[in-house]
């Protein structure tokens, strides 16, 4: 209910966005709140580790804040924020690049019951073996996705995960909407393939959870 | 001519983004081709299938808003801040060079960097030439004046060595006349006392060879004795077994001879009556 909620308000956080332009902190920091935390699941699913999320939303955030101003248009914010997003994703992945590193963050991954992640999770309150599961399917399922190329990568996350339309993609990304189309076509495709490798069906997943 | 959507087409198809006209074609072309129809399939099952990864959940950190971002002052940009900073440096190698005294200077093709002033070289006085004689002569001179202090200090130390070779002899000699002394006392008592210790020896030792050998000298006999009465009573012994041996050799001979003149005899008899009972029958 909070979600639809907190969906209801991006969908029209125009006057908000329209406010935060014109150097309102409040709508400034209520804009944050609303946006966060999918900037941050965008970067988490990006990189599959939490601290390059939280690196990539917090600067998302900053770029935000000092360029604001300059959005001509409102009803792209969606997409401009996007693009920032994108942008230091691409940077902290060329950085990244010969550098390997394990998250402190992930070393217990998982939102079991014995792990500090317990409280931040939303469906603590559910019957704590399913949701270990689940955990683990989701795991399970962000490494398929971590195979995917990072073109193919992106585009996914974006259309599948943050429910982007393909022009707002298109728009984000400085492609075309066919590319972007393309892209998610062999993106799925790649996805089919992957999970074929790894025998993850329907019938499995519906067996594990 | 055949209808076939392209990829985008019917990614647009499986998202729901085709308007209402298009995607009744793409359906129709669907229920037309089922390898398409099952390739949709599958993407729509990878679709549910990767809709299982959860949102994590985070909580948004506090924000602290800044005022509105300052207008930047003009020497912070970044060609003015990079020609800015060279300068700085600059400055400071002309602070460091001032306090540290650096003088460069460049004359005659050299490149002179010094530190902490100049040093003023004092010129070196050339000496007048001199000419052979006046050398010979020098070199004969201080010559000459080292033969005289080699001499003279030769002929200190030869009285001094002379002085104490005397003082050491006649050290020496004292030392030995009493050495001599006492070693002459020493060596009478000693010769005494050697005598004495060696006459008593001897006649220890007399004693003892005296007393051993006779008592080696009567063993001996004894010894001597019992080996000549073992001797003869073995040589008795051999005598009696050679002596039975021929008795037994020549009591074998006999019973031989005895038998082989029995055998004879019996012979003899025997052929004798064959021939009387011969003589009978024929007659």
């Amino acid at each position: 209910m909070a979600g639809t909620l907190l969906d209801i308000a991006m969908m029209h956080s125009d006057t908000l966005i329209a406010r935060a332009r014109e150097g309102d902190k409040s709508a400034q920091g209520k804009l944050v709140q609303l946006w966060y935390k999918r900037i941050y699941n965008f970067g988490y699913k990006f990189f599959f580790d939490h601290d390059l999320a939280m690196e990539v939303a917090q600067k998302t955030f900053i770029s935000m804040h000092r360029n604001l101003a300059a959005l001509q248009d409102v009803a792209r914010f969606k997409s401009w924020l996007y693009t920032i997003a994108v942008n230091y994703c691409r940077e902290e992945l060329r950085k990244r690049k010969g550098v390997r590193s394990v998250s402190l963050h992930d070393l217990r991954p998982g939102e079991s019951e014995d792990s500090y992640r317990w409280e931040e999770s939303g469906s603590r309150h559910e019957n704590p073996e399913k949701q270990l599961r689940q955990s683990e399917l989701s795991d399970l399922l962000q490494q398929c996705l971590m195979e995917l190329s990072e073109e193919q990568r992106e585009v996914v996350i974006m259309k599948e995960y943050e429910g982007l339309k393909f022009r707002e993609i298109a728009e984000a990304l400085n492609i075309s909407e066919n590319t972007v189309k393309s892209r998610m076509y062999y993106g799925l495709d790649g996805l089919k393939k992957i999970l074929e490798k790894k025998k993850i069906t329907k019938e499995t997943i519906g067996y594990e959870i | 001519m055949k209808y076939r959507p392209d990829e985008s087409t019917l990614i647009s198809y499986l998202y729901g983004e085709l308007d209402a006209k298009e995607s009744e074609k793409v359906q129709l072309y669907l229920q037309a081709n089922h390898d398409e129809l099952v390739k949709m399939k599958q993407l729509m099952g990878v679709q549910e299938i990767m809709s299982n990864i959860e949102d994590k959940e985070v909580i948004a950190p506090p924000v602290f808003m800044d005022e509105a971002p300052r207008a930047r002052m003009v020497w912070l940009n970044g060609p003015i801040k990079t020609i800015i900073g060279i300068a700085a440096s600059f400055l400071l190698l002309l602070v460091a060079a001032k306090l540290l005294g650096t003088e460069i200077s460049y004359s005659q093709s050299e490149l002179k960097i010094s530190f902490g002033g100049t040093k003023t070289e004092q010129p070196v006085q050339q000496l007048q030439a001199l000419s052979p004689e006046q050398v010979q002569l020098m070199i004969n001179s201080s010559l000459a004046k080292n033969n005289e202090t080699i001499a003279d200090s030769f002929a200190e130390n030869q009285k001094e060595l002379d002085k104490a070779i005397k003082n050491s002899l006649a050290l020496n000699s004292s030392k030995i006349d009493g050495l001599m002394k006492n070693a002459s006392q020493a060596s009478q008592e000693q010769v005494r006392s050697f005598v004495s210790n060696l006459q008593s020896e001897n006649v220890k030792t007399m004693r003892e060879y005296i007393q051993l050998s006779s008592s080696e000298q009567s063993k001996y006999m004894e010894g001597l004795l019992v080996d000549f009465t073992k001797y003869l009573n073995e040589q008795r012994k051999q005598d009696l077994q050679l002596v039975q041996s021929k008795i037994s050799t020549m009591e074998q001979n006999t019973d031989q001879f005895k038998q082989e003149t029995e055998q004879i005899l019996a012979t003899i008899i025997s052929s004798g009556s064959n021939e009387v009972k011969k003589q009978s029958s024929f007659e």
